[in-house]
């Protein structure tokens, strides 16, 4: 016990939540835009598969920063699909998102075969890049904590800030700008915004496009950071960890990026608990992030009925 | 609308939908393969090429109604439980688990891991009922959570208790010839669990549309607020049904390891078909007595999809596409171009059809 208790209060564990956090905070973000207008979007998952495949690939042609651009827009455009066949076609927003997500599972491996010429599971013969990383060693001349503080912040990938960034940034945009009131307006009465001259169907395209381009940035920082190229099925429940997230951070920025250093933290500690326990199954120790989600969503959610 | 009409129209639905499935099939394959006639033909005449390739057909589709069953009742009270998966593992870990004790040796064993399975399966969909009932937690978020959870927890089962040390602990000795289910026909996959799925089909409808519990399910499914002001205490008929189709969703695990397909158990033995039952529950538009017809149409293109992964050099996953594509159109509401214009000199009023969902 006093090992695990160690680890988590190390500087280096620190390091890892913030970069086990970095891409589900990207696409939570993007799940709470869409959200907040009304379209709950599960296809965080195959939208992040999307963006991790695209990125990787045309970063094996194209400088590192073209590459997460690609991921980017293929999430975007992805969104706007969705938007396209929820409220051009009234097709059901969760069915639009599943098949989103069917679309991305079998596709990404499709792709992936032809990309690589032949292999299904992984992209280790791409010459992919990766996004480098921010060095703020200059930290250590800080007397005391400097060291510590380095250990902790220095070596992250570029988009890790701009995540960070993001958060303060939509909340600003929600809370501090017309346009923001109008989305959250937009998400607590449809009726209402519509009466007041909003489209909400423009909104929730935005949301929706939003959404997909900060999932495909996930993706990307996925893909081009915490691992180094693709491989089939690499999100592994990240998006749907993400929407549960933006359930548990009662659809606030700050409340959302809170909820999605939970996570991190826990999937962080998935990766060091082998070290620390080897006697613990690893099928146990993998379940931990999914055990977490569920348990906080229930508990979450019974607060709110009670207030 | 009379039941013929109704009969005929869902057909064409259906019909639409293999059309426009078979449709990108050929675009991809032309697109994707070097010699795209020969492997669209592999494609499309591979099912039937052989008697084996004939009955992994016929498995697969009974496969396949079952998991658009369990997806169909779930959505026929509107709720997004997508846990069949998950559903699938724990039935089918406790159903070996039964294959694989003294039980085994029995006849015993098939009806007993059936029904294991199935409770095992109705617990794990009863749980994100009851969290939104109770707690008002979101059920697509918790029954995806959950569907990780069970992945986990089946290969750990597995692994400490079932497996067998010669597979290098992902799969079980095969289970006894008593614990099997029977083949129809010899040396195919055609076995017991064709008439299990074809009796859940049956089962079901009778539930859905004859006895007063479906009725209330179908009500609160159509419109939520109109169910409670007549009295229907919709979070009883919601929970019971995500039980039911979590039950369903774990008799599909006991199919997959006791039927002739496996005969022991895997690790990842569902291989992601549970998911697929998505599609089946959307083209039937929910109803039991189209689900059947759905999964044999569906499971042939899968079937297809899966001989061209093997012998030709289009990946099976693409039919991973096609499957997206169908929703995202069977989903949806639009007229194709030229619609009106037909119906216009035909005379029909089939121009005010209401939107599919």
């Amino acid at each position: 016990m006093n090992a695990i208790i160690e680890t988590i209060l190390s500087a280096a564990f620190v390091a890892a939540v913030i970069r086990t956090t970095t891409p589900v905070l990207f696409a939570s973000l993007g799940g709470l835009l869409s959200d907040l207008v009304g379209s709950l979007n599960v296809a965080l998952e195959g939208m992040m598969l999307i963006g991790a495949l695209t990125s990787v690939i045309v970063s094996a042609y194209a400088p590192w920063y073209v590459g997460v651009l690609a991921g980017i827009a293929v999430g975007g455009m992805l969104g706007a699909l969705m938007a396209l066949f929820h409220l051009r076609f009234k097709a059901d927003v969760i069915l639009v998102g599943f098949a989103v997500n069917i679309v991305a599972a079998g596709g990404t491996v499709t792709v992936l075969n032809y990309a690589t010429g032949g292999d299904k599971g992984t992209s280790i013969n791409l010459p992919s890049k990766a996004i480098p990383a921010l060095d703020l060693s200059f930290l250590n001349a800080i007397p005391g904590i400097g060291p510590v503080l380095t250990q902790m912040f220095s070596g992250h990938s570029y988009l890790t800030w701009l995540a960070a960034f993001l958060v303060f940034a939509i909340w600003y945009f929600l809370y501090r700008t017309p346009e923001g009131l109008r989305f959250r307006a937009v998400g607590e009465y449809p009726a209402a915004a519509e009466a007041a001259g909003i489209s909400p169907n423009r909104l929730r395209t935005y949301g929706l496009i939003a959404s997909g381009a900060l999932a495909g940035l996930g993706g990307a920082q996925l893909a081009m950071f915490n691992f180094v190229g693709f491989t089939r099925d690499m999100t592994a429940g990240r998006g749907f960890i993400a929407l549960g997230a933006v359930l548990l951070g009662r659809r606030h920025p700050v409340g959302t990026a809170i909820a999605a250093v939970l996570f991190g933290a826990f999937e962080a500690l998935s990766i060091a608990l082998p070290g620390i326990l080897p006697q613990v199954p690893g099928e146990v120790i993998h379940s931990i992030p999914f055990v977490v989600t569920v348990l906080a969503l229930m508990l979450s959610s019974r607060r709110r009925i009670a207030a | 609308m009379t039941n013929g009409k109704l009969i005929f129209d869902e057909t064409r639905r259906i019909l639409f939908a293999a059309a426009v499935a078979l449709l990108m099939a050929l675009v991809i394959i032309f697109i994707a393969s070097k010699t795209p006639f020969e492997t669209f033909n592999t494609f499309i005449a591979g099912p039937l090429s052989s008697k084996r390739t004939i009955g992994n057909w016929i498995d697969d589709s009974a496969k396949l109604a079952l998991a658009g069953l369990a997806f169909s009742l779930v959505f026929q009270a509107r709720q997004f439980a997508l846990g069949v998966q998950g559903q699938v593992y724990a039935g089918g870990t406790i159903a070996a688990a039964i294959a694989l004790s003294p039980l085994g040796m029995s006849w015993v064993s098939i009806p007993l891991g059936a029904l294991a399975a199935m409770l095992a399966g109705a617990f794990l969909g009863f749980i994100p009922g009851y969290a939104k009932a109770k707690l008002n937690a979101n059920e697509i978020v918790s029954s995806l959570m959950l569907n990780y959870i069970a992945y986990d927890v089946a290969n750990l089962i597995l692994r400490l208790y079932l497996a067998s040390p010669k597979s290098g602990l992902t799969a079980s000795e095969g289970f006894p010839r008593s614990a099997v289910y029977p083949a129809f026909v010899q040396h195919t996959r055609i076995d017991l669990g064709v008439i299990l799925a074809l009796g859940s089909v049956a089962i079901v409808w009778f539930l859905l549309y004859r006895t007063a519990w479906g009725l209330r399910l179908r009500l609160t499914g159509h419109n939520a607020r109109f169910a409670a002001y007549s009295g229907i205490r919709s979070n009883f008929i919601m929970v019971s049904a995500m039980t039911a189709s979590g039950a369903i969703g774990g008799l599909l695990g006991a199919l997959y390891v006791q039927g002739q397909g496996f005969g022991k158990i895997v690790v990842g033995f569902e291989g992601g078909l549970s998911f697929e039952g998505i599609l089946i529950a959307i083209v039937a538009r929910n109803r039991p007595l189209a689900i059947p017809f759905v999964a044999l149409g569906y499971g042939y293109l899968r079937q297809g999809a899966a001989l061209m992964g093997y012998r030709t050099d289009v990946p099976a996953e693409v039919i991973g596409i096609v499957q997206g594509i169908v929703i995202l159109l069977v989903a949806s509401s639009f007229t194709l171009p030229g619609r009106a214009f037909l119906n216009r000199i035909m005379g029909g009023s089939a121009a005010a059809r209401a939107p599919s969902t």
